[in-house]
C-alpha cells in the first residue's frame, strides 16, 4: 500500500475467499512444472538460484518508466522474466516476488495471493513467452524481430493479464451478494470490469511492460548475449526425468479445478447448497464419500442451531476453510517432494 | 519516523531516476521502521510468532467471508485495539491505511454508489441518486480491503520479518520454501542497494536532467546489468551453502516456545474468529 | 591425523566451463597446524584454488587431495565423507554478501551446525560461542543489510567458527575492511594459528603475509605457482612480486618505503582488543 507499483496487485476485499482459492488451485500446476523444470536444469542450486531470481523480479517491480509523452508507470518484469528464463521458471520467481510484496510490503492481498501470482505470475510470463517464440522463430539472438516479439509479448501479456483480472472483478457480483443483492466483493459486473481492467492498462502499463521489456532485450544483444540463449542452450538442460510417482497429483488438481467451478457456477445452485449428492448427480462419484464426512462433521454441531436460512451455507463456507487447508498441506507436500533433492547432485560447473 | 506513511510531496514532475531513488530507499526505511517498531514492548510483540500467523490468517478469512458489514467494522475495531496495546503509532495505523484508500478503492467504491441497481437513499441534484444497494456494496469493499491490510500490517509492525518467515512453518508451509523466502528478502536489499548505487553514480555524471529516452536506456542497461549480477551472485551463494553442509535437504529451527500467553491468545482469536464467520454468514448487514 | 598432509595438490588445472582458465598445473602441499599464504594479484586464480580446496570445484587435470583423500565430484556424493569434510574445513569467502545468505545473523551462524546434523542443544550452544567469541551477540537478531562492512566479517568468521573446522581457507580477508578491522582480524587468524588450526589465506596484501604464514606460494597473471618459500624470502623478492603484479614499480624504486610496505608492524602476541 505504500507505493503500490501496479495497479495489477489485487487487495484482499476484492474477490471473494473462494474464488481467490479457485484461482490458487489454477496456479498450482504452473509451480509445478516451474519447479519441475528447475529441478531438471540445477537441482540443489535452485534454492539461491530462485531467491535471486526472485529479488531481481521485486527490485524490477520498482523501477518507474518514463513513456514519450510525460506518463510514467511501473513494469511487473514478467515477460522479461519469461523471455530469459522460460516461463516456467519465471513464474516462481515472479510468484515469489509476488508473495514477499504481500506479506511484507502490503502490496496486494494475503489471501489474494493466489490471484495475483495467476494472473501476474502465470498469464503474463506464459502468454509473452508464446508471443516472443512465435515472433522470434528461430532467428538469430540479435536479430530485429526478437525486438519485436519482446514488445509485442510484453504488450500482450499484460494486457492478457489485465482481462483475466478484469473478469475475476466481474464474476464477483453475480456470484456473491446478499440477499436483497448487494454484491459482496467487487460490484461491477463483466461488462464494466473487462474493459476498466483492460483499457487503461493497454494504454499505459502493458506499454510500460512492453518498453521495459524491448530494451533490456535490446541491452543484452548487444551485451551480454549469452543470458538471451539460457533458455534455448541445451547444455543447461539434463536429461528430463520425470518423477512419475507424483503422477497422481495431477488426478487431484485436475479434480479440484474441476470441481471447485462446477460447485460455484451451476445453475441455480449457491455455493452453500453444493453438497455431494448434487456433484454425485453430476457424474462427479469419485469426491462424494470424504465429502459427505465432512459436511457431516461439520454439519452435526451447527444443525443443533436450527437456522433453516442458514442450512448448508455454513458448511460450505466451513468447508472452504477445509479446502483451504488441505490445499496447502497439498503445496507442502509438493514443496517439499520436488524441491528438496533426494541425491543432490554437487556439481562444480559454476561461474 | 512516521513520514514514512506520508505520500511523497507532489513535486514538478521528479525525473524518474529520482522518482524509483526516493521509492527503494523509502522500502528500505520502511523496513527499519518496522524493525524498531516489531522492538517495542507490547502485547503483540510477546506473543508467539506462529499464533499471531495463525490468527491472522483465520481473521483475514472471516473478513473475507462475511456478509456482515458489522461483524467487519468488530473486526476492524479489534484490529484498533491491538495496535494500542502494541505500541503502534496510531496515527501512522490509521493513515497507512486511509490515507491511500481515496487514490485505489476510493475510486472504484465511488461509482458504485450510484450505478448499482437499487433503492434510493440519498437523492442528488443533476438526476443522480445513490443507491442504498450502492451505499452498502461501496461500503462492503472499503471496509474489508482496510481491515485485511490493517490485519497483514499488525503482523508486520509487530513481528520480525524473519520470525514471520519461521512462523509459516505452522502452515505447513515447507522449510525449502522459507529458506528460499528469507534469501530473497535478504538478496533484496543486496539489489535495492545495488541499483541504488548504479543510479546515483550515473546521476553524478549528468549535469542536469536527463530526457526521457535516456531515462528509458539507463533503466534497461541497470536492469540488463542487475540480472547478470543476479544470476553470478545465486552461483557463488551456492557455493557458500554447499561450503558450510547444504546439499538441497535444508534444516531449519526456531527457538519459539509456547506459552500460556500464547496459548490463550491463540485460543481466544479462534473463538474470536469462529464467532466472527458464524455472526458473518448470517448476512444480516 | 598425524603426519598426513591436509592438503596434497599435484598438477591441477581448472578452467571456468572448460574453457576460461583459471588454474595450471599447480602443486602444493600444506602441513596440518601450518600457516600457509597464497599470494597473487586479482585473477591470478587464488580464489580458484581455494575453492578447489574446499571440494566446490574439481581439477579438469591433475590430482587434488585432502586428508589423504581424493576430492571428486563422486567422492562428495557420499554423505559420509561430505559430512566429515565439510566439518572440517572452513571457507570465508571474500565478497560477505555472499557468505550471509540467511535472514539473521543468528540463522546465519545456525546454518552450518543445523545442516551438519548437530542436535537443537548444540547448535543453541555453537552459535552462542561464536558469537561471544566473535563479540557481537548484540547483533543476533540483525538482518545482514543493516551490519557494516566490519560486522559483516564477522559473522561470516562466526558462521565458519561455530562449527569449527581443523582448516580455515581465508579468500582476501582483509580486502575493504577498515585499517581497524584489519588488524582486528590479523590478530584473529594468529589465534587461530596458535590455536593449532591450519590456515590458508589467500591475499594481495603484503602488509599481512609476515604475520599470518609461515610459509607463501606466488601465483603469477598467467596462473602458474611460480614461487614458493617464507614470508622473508618471498616479500625481499621485488622482482617476483613486480612481475607478479603484486608491487608497483615506483614503490620498488624508494627503498625505504617498499621495506615499510613488505615489513608490515608486528602485532604482538597478547595485546588487548580495545573495541568489541
Amino acid at each position: 500500500m505504500l507505493h503500490s507499483p501496479a495497479y495489477m496487485h489485487i487487495p484482499d476485499g476484492y474477490l471473494s475467499p473462494i474464488i481467490s482459492l479457485v484461482l490458487f488451485l489454477l496456479t498450482l500446476p504452473f509451480w509445478y512444472r516451474g519447479v519441475q523444470r528447475l529441478r531438471q536444469m540445477v537441482n540443489a542450486r535452485s534454492v539461491p538460484l530462485i531467491a535471486l531470481l526472485a529479488a531481481f523480479s521485486f527490485v524490477i517491480m520498482m523501477f518507474n518508466v518514463p513513456l514519450p509523452g510525460g506518463t510514467t508507470g511501473h513494469a511487473v518484469g514478467g515477460a522479461l522474466a519469461a523471455i530469459i528464463l522460460g516461463p516456467e521458471i519465471a513464474s516462481i520467481a515472479i510468484s515469489i516476488a509476488l508473495i514477499i510484496q504481500a506479506l511484507f510490503f502490503g502490496d496486494g492481498g494475503i489471501l489474494a495471493i493466489g490471484a495475483n501470482c495467476f494472473n501476474m505470475a502465470v498469464v503474463l510470463p506464459y502468454v509473452s513467452y508464446a508471443i516472443y517464440r512465435w515472433l522470434s522463430a528461430k532467428s538469430p539472438i540479435t536479430s530485429r524481430r526478437r525486438l519485436v516479439g519482446a514488445a509485442l509479448g510484453g504488450w500482450v501479456g499484460l494486457t492478457t493479464a489485465a482481462f483475466f483480472a478484469g473478469v475475476e472483478f466481474g464474476i464477483q457480483p453475480f456470484l456473491f451478494h446478499t440477499a436483497n443483492g448487494t454484491p459482496l466483493y467487487a460490484p461491477y459486473p463483466l461488462s464494466v470490469s473487462v474493459p476498466v481492467m483492460v483499457v487503461p492498462h493497454a494504454l499505459v502499463a502493458s506499454i510500460v511492460e512492453a518498453v521495459i521489456t524491448v530494451l533490456v532485450v535490446a541491452y543484452l544483444q548487444r551485451t551480454n548475449q549469452p543470458l538471451l540463449e539460457l533458455v534455448e542452450k541445451p547444455e543447461l538442460v539434463a536429461e528430463a526425468s520425470r518423477p512419475r510417482r507424483l503422477r497422481w497429483l495431477y488426478v487431484v488438481l485436475a479434480v479440484a479445478i474441476v470441481a471447485v467451478p462446477l460447485g460455484l457456477l451451476a445453475p441455480g445452485t449457491a455455493w452453500g447448497e453444493w453438497n455431494s449428492q448434487q456433484l454425485a448427480s453430476r457424474g462427479l462419484s469419485t469426491i462424494p464419500q470424504g465429502l459427505a464426512q465432512l459436511e457431516n462433521l461439520w454439519n452435526a454441531p451447527l444443525s443443533g442451531y436450527n437456522l433453516p436460512s442458514l442450512g448448508n451455507s455454513n458448511a460450505g463456507y466451513i468447508l472452504s476453510a477445509v479446502v483451504g487447508i488441505i490445499v496447502v498441506a497439498v503445496v507442502a507436500w509438493l514443496f517439499t517432494t520436488l524441491l528438496v533433492a533426494r541425491k543432490p547432485n554437487t556439481s562444480g560447473k559454476s561461474n | 519516523m512516521s513520514a514514512t506513511s506520508e505520500t511523497k510531496p507532489v513535486k514538478k514532475r521528479q525525473g524518474v531516476i529520482e522518482h524509483t531513488l526516493s521509492d527503494i530507499s523509502h522500502t528500505l526505511e520502511q523496513s527499519i521502521f518496522a524493525e524498531d517498531i516489531a522492538r517495542q514492548r507490547g502485547l503483540l510483540q510477546s506473543i508467539d510468532p506462529r499464533v499471531k500467523v495463525l490468527s491472522m490468517v483465520a481473521l483475514l478469512i472471516a473478513v473475507g467471508l462475511s456478509r456482515s458489514l458489522a461483524v467487519i467494522i468488530g473486526l476492524y475495531l479489534l484490529t484498533l485495539v491491538l495496535a494500542r496495546v502494541s505500541a503502534v503509532p496510531m496515527s501512522f495505523f490509521i493513515k497507512r491505511v486511509w490515507l491511500f484508500m481515496p487514490f485505489f478503492t476510493g475510486i472504484i467504491a465511488l461509482p458504485a454508489l450510484f450505478i448499482t441497481p437499487g433503492p434510493t437513499l440519498v437523492q442528488l441534484p443533476l438526476g443522480l441518486m445513490i443507491t442504498r444497494t450502492g451505499a452498502m456494496t461501496a461500503l462492503f469493499l472499503l471496509l474489508r480491503v482496510s481491515t485485511s491490510v490493517s490485519l497483514a500490517i499488525l503482523l508486520v509492525l509487530t513481528t520480525p520479518w524473519n520470525s514471520v518467515l519461521k512462523a509459516l512453518g505452522v502452515l505447513h508451509v515447507p522449510d525449502v520454501f522459507v529458506l528460499i523466502l528469507g534469501m530473497t528478502y535478504r538478496y533484496i536489499y543486496l539489489l535495492l542497494h545495488t541499483v541504488n548505487d548504479m543510479f546515483l553514480s550515473r546521476k553524478s555524471r549528468v549535469m542536469g536532467r536527463l530526457s526521457g529516452a535516456e531515462e528509458r536506456r539507463l533503466i534497461a542497461a541497470s536492469a540488463g546489468t542487475l540480472l547478470g549480477k543476479s544470476l553470478h551472485l545465486s552461483g557463488e551463494v551456492y557455493l557458500a551453502m554447499q561450503s558450510r553442509g547444504f546439499r538441497g535437504y535444508p534444516r531449519t529451527m526456531d527457538t519459539f516456545k509456547m506459552r500460556a500467553l500464547d496459548w490463550a491468545c491463540l485460543i481466544g482469536m479462534l473463538l474470536v474468529t469462529g464467532i466472527a464467520i458464524w455472526l458473518g454468514s448470517q448476512g444480516t448487514q | 591425523m598425524s603426519n598426513e598432509a591436509v592438503f596434497d595438490f599435484q598438477g591441477v588445472s581448472f578452467a571456468y566451463d572448460g574453457k576460461v582458465k583459471a588454474l595450471e598445473d599447480a602443486s602444493l602441499c600444506v602441513e596440518a597446524g601450518e600457516r600457509v599464504a597464497i599470494l597473487g594479484s586479482n585473477g591470478s586464480g587464488k580464489s580458484t584454488l581455494l575453492k578447489l580446496m574446499d571440494g566446490l570445484y574439481f581439477p579438469n587435470a591433475g590430482t587434488a587431495c585432502a586428508f589423504g583423500a581424493a576430492l571428486t565430484e563422486q567422492a562428495f556424493q557420499d554423505d559420509a565423507f561430505n559430512f566429515s569434510f565439510r566439518q572440517r574445513v572452513g571457507l570465508v569467502f571474500q565478497d560477505s554478501e555472499v557468505q550471509l545468505f540467511s535472514p539473521s545473523v543468528w540463522d546465519e551462524v545456525a546454518f552450518a551446525p543445523l545442516q551438519l546434523g548437530l542436535r537443537r542443544e548444540d547448535v543453541v550452544k555453537r552459535v552462542d560461542d561464536a558469537l561471544v567469541s566473535l563479540r557481537i551477540e548484540k547483533l543476533r537478531d540483525r538482518a545482514p543489510h543493516r551490519l557494516s562492512g566490519g560486522e559483516k566479517k564477522r559473522v561470516a568468521l562466526a558462521s565458519v567458527l561455530s562449527f569449527n573446522p581443523e582448516v580455515w581457507l581465508m579468500d582476501e580477508p582483509t580486502a575493504g575492511l577498515d585499517p581497524r578491522s584489519q588488524s582486528w582480524l590479523v590478530d584473529f587468524l594468529i589465534e587461530q594459528g596458535r590455536a593449532g588450526k591450519t590456515v590458508v589465506t589467500a591475499t594481495h596484501d603484503l602488509n599481512i603475509v609476515d604475520s599470518i604464514a609461515d610459509r607463501v606460494y606466488v601465483i603469477n597473471e598467467d596462473h602458474h605457482i611460480v614461487a614458493q618459500g617464507t614470508p622473508g624470502e618471498v616479500l625481499s623478492n621485488h622482482e617476483l612480486l613486480i612481475a607478479c603484479n603484486l608491487m608497483h614499480e615506483h614503490l620498488h624504486r624508494h627503498d625505504d618505503r617498499s621495506e615499510e610496505h613488505s615489513h608490515p608492524h608486528i602485532h604482538l602476541p597478547s595485546h588487548e582488543h580495545l573495541t568489541a
